[in-house]
């Protein structure tokens, strides 16, 4: 079950970091005109991803916190056994990332709902930190799924 | 609307202070213990195996945002919404982690 699990928390992780990295470039660096593959990537209208994210960003860590348990009890021993404490520490940082994004969830709904010029600067940060906050999480969840291979355990 | 715009910046910045406040004191509401699948209340020291505090940070954070952002209403009542508290505040809070956490890269 557990395996199952974290299969699904990784593939709707992956629908996330699309749909968070579409829109924190479409608002960094946005695009009028379509013509080509990066102008018709950056102009795409970012506010359809807002709730999208939010679901997806919320059950993530919902599946997440079901399966940590398992990390808890089996991997960080294994990793902690194995010295791998880099290992340990990325997972930590990475949990405590993910409890921040939840507490931002409420401001970047609201500032992607309300598109005043005062919530602008807000806007463009809390999804580029939502947006740092995903890929960090993946990046590290990737690394510690595979670490035996990573290190040739 | 105009009271959820004014809060949720408070929220935003209490949450991550009272998050990051509660994993360096352990304000856990409640600890876990994985390996024999038992809940406690408060911070709770190992029946069996390891202990989880991560859901009572989570909770204890979300209370205490909830609580702070009320109680700051009246004051915000007279002033435009502060969004650049709401990133601002957990951007340190995010910085300060990796300074937190180097004991793990430093062995």
């Amino acid at each position: 079950m557990a395996t199952f699990l974290l299969i699904l928390h990784g593939l709707l992780a992956v629908a996330l970091l699309g749909g968070i990295t579409h829109q924190a470039v479409a608002v960094v660096w946005p695009s009028r005109n379509k013509v080509g593959f990066a102008n018709a990537y950056r102009a795409v209208s970012s506010r359809v991803y807002v709730n999208a994210n939010i679901a997806l960003f919320m059950v993530v860590a919902f599946l997440g916190g079901v399966i940590y348990p398992t990390y808890r009890v089996w991997i960080r021993t294994y990793l902690e056994n194995a010295r791998l404490f880099s290992a340990v520490g990325s997972f930590e940082i990475k949990e405590q990332f993910i409890a921040i994004g939840l507490g931002l969830l409420p401001l970047y709904w609201l500032v992607w709902r309300r598109p005043e010029p005062a919530g602008q600067s807000a806007k463009i940060a809390v999804t580029l930190m939502l947006c740092f906050i995903v890929w960090f999480s993946f990046i590290v969840g990737h690394v510690l799924n595979n670490i035996r291979g990573f290190f040739g355990l | 609307m105009n009271m959820i715009e004014k809060l949720a910046p408070v929220f935003a910045a209490a949450f991550a202070v009272i998050y990051i406040v509660s994993v360096e004191l352990n304000w856990a509401l409640f600890t876990y213990h994985p390996k024999i699948r038992e809940w406690g209340w408060l911070v709770e020291p190992s029946r069996n195996g390891p202990t989880m505090y991560w859901y009572g940070w989570l909770v204890t954070s979300a209370l205490g945002a909830v609580a702070v952002s009320m109680l700051t209403l009246p004051v915000l009542k007279s002033r435009p919404p502060q969004y650049w508290l709401g990133w601002i505040v957990p951007l340190i809070v995010m910085v300060s982690v990796f300074y937190l956490f180097r004991g793990f890269f430093l062995r």
